[in-house]
């Protein structure tokens, strides 16, 4: 206590050179937090884009190998009638599984009667798309109407370029299974905006019931299953994987973050940019607090000549100037905390927005207060700050003591 | 070497001692072959001019030096034996310091720096801050107990820095030129409050001073030139500070 109590008198007696010190300190951990907390943002928001507004739900269940062979011989991918009534008991009797749901690809042409695209369809159930959008903007529309059986809902890109609006009547045509060409009229029930620029001039959703009916079958090639909680997805997968296993049906399960890789591409690119940021910093904080504390070792060299004539050890002496740039760390650490906090609260009230790449429509620019981050960046500085210390004051210990009492 | 101390064990005992220094392509030999011992309740002052070797005696006295040859035992144990961390035990325990400059920290009042070489101990801030009032009273400093070392003379520092050397009740105190940066009567007074405290708290004083005026009382002198000891000789003037068993 006694070494923390010098420690925070020297901090105070150097004023002027620990106010600097403290400022740099304090810039380098504001611009780790607020960098954090502005990826931590990005991150929710794309996995919600993943799980809600893609509707990959948390995992997918499909048969083995679907996602690698299903392109040659989709048919033989499906999940049949017969296997689907296996599998969702199984599911719904999961306490972490609040949803699952059958979903059908299918792919086409769509035409306004003079023109024609290709368009990426989705079947699936009506009544349960609320609850796997989970109101996920629902600005972006895209919701099918359960009481309109032929109607679809089109990406706006695509209705663009074919002059679709609400209400306007259009044929879709597809091959089946086995092969044989197929068309059938439908509604344009709503248009909706996918969030993905690749995606939406090319995707539709259409009722799951009206998409088995274009392939003339009755299954479904992949169940979305939702969870209770996302931070449980590598678990349920492991629980229902084990679950789903005693039942014969070669199946594999995929969480949201295996199935998205836009979302894994631009963790890892904000994933490196913060390693990079974080070590800028690093070396500024080691530098900084290695600089001040040599001065500091220099000026009270007589000192440390004292304490060890006292008695104090090697290590102490040491300790003692550890605590005191750990003291001064913690001080910038709490200055940037304030900044960060500031920073957080001045951007959610400016309501700035932003076109990220690889998006259709704009999303607000916000920064998180991610308290966890802070927490870790702080001890991290602390550490930091100590083994910067320790250089300069480990050799200062080391000097003779009748030199260290004959420094001037 | 003082014979009223023969057969008992000393406190300090300096066998064949030599000490040198380099400076640039110069060897100094600070001391040359000294025998001294040291004994519980003695009050002695090792004298001589400038560069005769006493700060060096003094440090190795005190175990912040160690010798170029020789043997310094200290407490019964040979310090060359002693790792750094046990010789900064025995400092602690055994060795007071009193330096020419005070030596004070500046960040802390006087009754903190007082409390240190007891908390360096480890001992609870609760019993070094009552053992430090103790002493800061009995050199006559109550009453500047919360004041920072800028905030005292000279003799105030000097005195504080006698109640930080005897806080932990060492077997032996040192004092090297306590009295050099201070007046002639401010001098006097820290000697006469050595001398005081050695009599009543029966702690072994050993100064090193340059100035034959402060030997007035003093009971043994060892006097030093070129780094060898050419008088060591004890006095029952006054204050016998020293009862042989």
């Amino acid at each position: 206590m006694y070494l923390l109590k010098m420690a925070a008198r020297n901090i105070r007696k150097n004023f002027r050179r620990s106010l600097f010190t403290i400022l740099a300190m304090g810039l380098g951990f504001a611009s780790i937090c607020i960098f954090s907390g502005y990826i931590h943002n990005v991150y929710t928001g794309l996995s919600e884009q993943a799980v809600h507004g893609e509707g990959l739900g948390h995992l997918t269940l499909v048969k083995k190998g679907y996602f690698e062979n299903s392109s040659l011989d989709a048919k033989k991918y499906l999940l049949t009638k017969d296997e689907l009534a296996r599998i969702g008991p199984i599911l719904s009797a999961d306490s972490g599984v609040t949803l699952w749901t059958p979903r059908l690809a299918v792919e086409g042409l769509i035409s306004n009667g003079r023109n024609s695209m290709i368009f990426m369809g989705e079947g699936i159930v009506p009544e349960q798309e609320d609850i796997l959008r989970a109101q996920y903007r629902p600005d972006r529309g895209g919701m099918l109407d359960p009481a309109k059986p032929t109607a679809i809902v089109v990406s706006s890109d695509l209705a663009r370029l074919l002059g679709l609006k609400t209400g306007a009547n259009t044929v879709v045509f597809t091959t089946t299974f086995d092969g044989e060409a197929n068309a059938l009229d439908a509604d344009i029930g709503s248009i909706y905006n996918t969030g993905i620029a690749a995606t939406n001039d090319k995707t539709i959703l259409i009722p799951l019931a009206f998409t088995r009916r274009l392939l003339d079958t009755d299954g479904a090639d992949r169940l979305r299953i939702l969870l209770r909680n996302i931070e449980d997805t590598d678990e349920a997968r492991t629980r229902l994987a084990t679950k789903l296993s005693r039942i014969g049906i070669p199946i594999e399960l995929r969480t949201w973050k295996q199935l998205s890789t836009f979302y894994v591409q631009v963790k890892d690119l904000f994933d490196m940019i913060f390693i990079f940021i974080f070590s800028i910093v690093a070396v500024i904080v080691v530098m900084s607090i290695t600089n001040t504390m040599s001065m500091t070792v220099i000026e009270r060299t007589r000192e440390i000549g004292t304490l060890r004539a006292l008695g104090m050890k090697r290590r102490q002496t040491v300790v003692l100037f550890s605590l005191e740039a750990m003291v001064l760390a913690a001080a910038g650490c709490a200055a940037g905390c304030a900044v960060t906090l500031a920073v957080c609260g001045v951007v959610s009230l400016l309501g700035i927005t932003y076109v990220p790449p690889n998006t259709s429509d704009h999303v607000p620019l916000l920064v998180d207060f991610v308290f966890g981050w802070v927490v870790v960046v702080f001890f991290s500085l602390l550490l930091l700050a100590a083994g910067a210390a320790y250089i300069p004051s480990a050799g200062a210990s080391r000097t003779r003591i009748v030199d260290a009492l004959g420094h001037v | 070497m003082n014979d009223g101390f023969c057969g008992r064990k000393p406190l300090v005992a300096i066998r064949s001692v030599t000490k040198e220094y380099k400076l640039g392509e110069t060897t100094v030999r600070a001391l040359r072959g000294v025998d001294l011992e040291i004994h519980e309740g003695e009050f002695a002052a090792i004298w001589g001019p400038s560069g005769s070797g006493k700060t060096s005696l003094l440090n190795l006295i005190g175990l912040i030096d160690s010798p170029s040859s020789g043997r310094v035992v200290v407490a019964g144990r040979d310090t060359a034996t002693v790792s750094d961390d046990a010789l900064a035990e025995m400092r602690n325990r055994f060795v007071g310091f009193v330096f020419q400059t005070f030596n004070l920290i500046s960040v802390l009042t006087a009754l903190e720096n007082v409390q240190l070489p007891l908390q360096i101990r480890g001992v609870t801030a609760r019993k070094a801050r009552s053992a430090a009032a103790e002493l800061l009273e009995q050199v006559g400093l109550a009453s500047l107990a919360g004041a920072r070392p800028d905030q005292m003379s000279g003799g105030q520092r000097q005195r504080v820095a006698i109640a930080r050397a005897l806080v932990t009740s060492p077997a032996i105190v040192l004092a090297d030129e306590p009295t050099a940066n201070l007046d002639s009567e401010t001098g006097q007074q820290i000697v006469d409050l050595m001398r005081e405290l050695n009599r009543n708290r029966r702690v072994t004083f050993v100064f090193a001073t340059h100035d034959p005026k402060l030997l007035d009382g003093v009971r043994r002198h060892i006097c030093l030139a070129d780094g060898t000891i050419t008088e060591d000789q004890s006095s029952v003037r006054e204050g016998l500070t020293y009862v042989p068993a």
